[in-house]
């Protein structure tokens, strides 16, 4: 029950403390000459969200880095031994072949479909009913749609009733059942595709957005000048979408590199499918090797930033251009 | 999304922090409570039982707290191992009475007094403990006695309830020939046209394979004996030794595309629930299930209308190797000592008795420790009881023991092998090589 009440107290004096300090701060402020004032001001209101994201985003990465060169239960110092393992384990590099498959695959195949539908449906009278279809699986969580498609993948022997809708549509054109997720050849590819069926309609959406801003002036004046609709799509449309897709693209991107819950669910990371995310999960929990998750974890980190960077950037030309 | 998130996030932020405050304070919160002290009226019980088993377990307390007077204070925590580590290296109360430690930890804590042996505190009711407990799970002089938590010759888990694994199930209407004496006799039987010889199921979610480690582990405690059995769980023995390797061998018999319903596809596909249900099918399509007792939940699931003992029934893991007969797969649950009280060693000595044991068994689904107690609620179980009741080791499952890295890639490795027999020996090779980083500290 204490513990309750100190929670709560936490809760309530948090924002009671910040607002403490905004105020007071700003009456000691006033008192300041004008030219300090507006020096100062910014860093004062920056400094609580600074104060912030230090502890609870900026140190926790800095001490899993730490934590990355220490042994199992962090006690000794091990130097590389982490890395060299992550990089030379079967297991792990598997890992990372799986989560470059995925970074191909899937962002390929969703930011193309999203591309290819948006741009399509734009064309046509049923657009909304069109997109709203396309984009229904976004909203359901991975894990419930991992489940579903346990089910679509489910498998039965030959000559048993297929209760998985893919073997059973199969079954009907006369073909064998197939082990959609053991099956070594099929099973990366069946949960990469699970991934943009969720996915291709987020990109849709975003890609979609933009291409109502593209002035429809520019499209006439193509038309005029006598350019096919292919034309116009591959020399007009496309690089004004450029700063979009790249945008759709990196998120996507980071997308694939942090996938878990698809593998989680579906095969646990078994018969070759384990991704970096999972295994990271998985040393942590299973082998309660805190220094090689660690280590995962920050070769995960150091392979994202390059994209946040680009993401970034990108996001602040596409804002300066509005 | 980094707009949507940018937009959600300092409020998701300050939910989140307010969530993630209250947890904190509340999930331990009811376990701070109650110290021992030296009370002769109440004593704190931890179990990891919840539903139908805890419900079973209050059943047996209430003559206990009826007539003694004496109030258990029970808490469920799962993870106890866990729990009672953070206590003990943090210096704060302990239960009276939890389940025994992580095995890694008994040495360290019986050498240092964390938990009381038996001899120190059941009395003259130590003897009649001793004799009327199932050997297997009492025998000092076993091969594996850390496994049941003798240390130095004392005893510091308290038997209460049992299971055996490594049971083979049939359909009594489909298999009506006598049970096989050894394992290649069974390998040996014709089963009817269109059936196969085993069933099998290793889908298990995130524990894909634990099935098959069941089987293996039956075989290999049965195949090169006790002695082999313990060093490999301790990892002293490699994973390509011929032993071990044999083992494997022995066992893809069992899920060869020969011997299997479905063959390996089916095998890895099928949930392990699930993989009974091709015994009942109309036409079958196979005779036996490997598994423990309590698969015949399942079957039920599927069957409603199926009765133990008529419809279905079991035999035990035919002989691998006749000298090592007396190895029974099986596990247990038990109970330590933390805190010496007046009011918890009565409740030590009472959870053994015969009454007691009665209690437990009556509510279903287990056998008791206490082999004075012959009446069981249904056929099954009691056939099971004269399984362990014949057994000179009751030997724990392997990968529950070993580092839990190393009973993953197990699994992962009876999983691909299951695949694929021929990479057997890159599979063992590769296990030999989370074996030498997963026992090295």
């Amino acid at each position: 029950m204490d513990r309750i009440i100190t929670a709560g107290i936490a809760v309530v004096a948090v924002p009671v403390v910040l607002l403490g300090y905004l105020i007071l701060g700003e009456r000691l402020l006033e008192r300041l000459p004008q030219r300090l004032q507006s020096w100062f001001r910014p860093y004062f209101w920056a400094l609580p969200a600074i104060a912030f994201a230090g502890i609870f985003m900026v140190y926790p990465t800095i001490r899993t880095a730490i934590l990355s060169f220490y042994n199992r239960d962090s006690t000794e110092f091990v130097g590389w031994a982490n890395y060299n393992y992550f990089f030379t384990f079967p297991d792990t590099l598997l890992s990372l072949r799986n989560s470059l498959f995925w970074l191909i695959f899937f962002t390929i195949f969703s930011v193309g479909l999203g591309l290819i539908i948006a741009i399509m449906v734009d064309r046509v009278g049923y657009e909304s009913i069109a997109k709203i279809a396309i984009f229904l699986p976004v909203p359901i969580s991975a894990v419930a749609a991992s489940i579903i498609w346990k089910f679509m993948f489910d498998y039965q022997p030959p000559g048993s009733v297929q209760t998985g809708t893919m073997n059973a549509a199969l079954g009907t054109v006369g073909q064998q059942p197939v082990a959609w997720l053991v099956n070594k050849t099929t099973n990366n590819a069946a949960l990469i595709f699970v991934a943009i069926w969720s996915f291709t309609g987020f990109c849709m959406v975003i890609i979609s957005a933009s291409l109502k801003s593209i002035s429809s002036e520019i499209l006439e004046a193509a038309r005029i000048d006598g350019a096919s609709e292919l034309r116009i799509v591959r020399l007009i449309v496309t690089p004004l979408l450029w700063p979009t897709i790249t945008v759709v693209g990196t998120t996507m991107i980071i997308t694939a590199l942090k996938q878990f819950d698809i593998v989680y669910v579906l095969t646990g990371g078994a018969y070759d499918t384990n991704v970096i995310a999972v295994q990271m999960y998985q040393q942590l929990t299973r082998g309660g090797h805190f220094g090689r998750a660690a280590a995962v974890g920050v070769v995960l980190f150091v392979a994202i930033i390059p994209l946040l960077v680009i993401n970034v950037r990108r996001f602040q030309q596409q804002e300066e251009m509005r | 999304m980094a707009e949507v998130f940018a937009r959600l996030s300092s409020r998701a932020f300050a939910l989140g922090l307010g969530a993630v405050l209250l947890i904190a304070g509340c999930s331990l919160g009811g376990t701070s409570t109650t110290s021992g002290g030296q009370s002769s009226t109440d004593v704190t019980v931890w179990t990891a039982w919840g539903g139908q088993e805890l419900a079973a377990y209050q059943k047996v307390l209430k003559p206990f707290q009826d007539s003694t007077g004496i109030k258990v204070h029970l808490i469920t925590i799962r993870d106890q191992a866990q729990q009672l580590k953070t206590n003990v290296s943090a210096g704060t109360s302990l239960p009276d009475i939890a389940n025994p430690p992580n095995i890694d930890d008994v040495s360290d804590w019986a050498k240092k007094g964390i938990m009381k042996p038996l001899e120190s505190f059941m009395g003259d009711q130590m003897g009649p403990y001793l004799a009327n407990t199932y050997p297997s799970l009492t025998n000092a002089n076993s091969a594996t006695p850390l496994y049941i938590y003798i240390v130095n010759g004392k005893h510091y888990a308290e038997m209460v309830k049992t299971q055996v694994k490594g049971l083979f199930w049939y359909n009594k209407k489909v298999f009506t020939g006598t049970a096989p004496k050894t394992f290649d006799e069974m390998l040996a039987i014709q089963p009817p046209s269109g059936a196969k010889l085993f069933c099998a199921g290793l889908e298990s979610a995130d524990a894909s394979g634990w099935p098959a480690s069941d089987q293996i582990d039956n075989i290999i405690m049965r195949q090169s004996g006790e002695k082999v059995y313990a060093d490999w769980i301790q990892g002293k023995v490699k994973w390509t030794s011929p032993e071990i390797k044999l083992g494997f061998q022995t066992y893809l018999k069992e899920v060869s595309a020969a011997n299997v319903f479905g063959g390996p596809n089916t095998v890895l596909s099928t949930n392990f629930g699930k993989a009974g249900k091709p015994l009942f099918a109309n036409p079958p399509g196979c005779l036996f299930l490997e598994q423990a007792t309590f698969i015949t939940n399942f079957f039920t699931q599927d069957y409603p209308n199926l009765q133990a003992g008529t419809d279905y029934a079991f035999f035990p893991h035919p002989s691998v190797n006749p000298q090592y007969d007396g190895n029974v797969n099986g596990f247990y649950d038990s109970f330590t000592m933390y805190n010496d009280t007046p009011a918890a060693r009565k409740l030590m000595q009472y959870m053994v008795t015969k009454d007691a044991q009665q209690i437990w068994v009556d509510q279903g689904g287990t056998l008791a420790a206490n082999k004075l107690v012959t009446k069981y609620p249904d056929p099954v179980l009691q056939q099971a009881s004269t399984v362990v009741g014949g057994a000179k080791n009751l030997l724990v499952t392997a990968g529950d023991f070993m580092p839990s890295d190393m009973q993953h890639a197990f699994w992962k490795g009876l999983l691909d092998a299951t695949n694929n027999p021929s990479q057997l020996d890159s599979v063992l090779a590769r296990l030999d090589q989370v074996q030498a980083a997963a026992y090295a500290k």
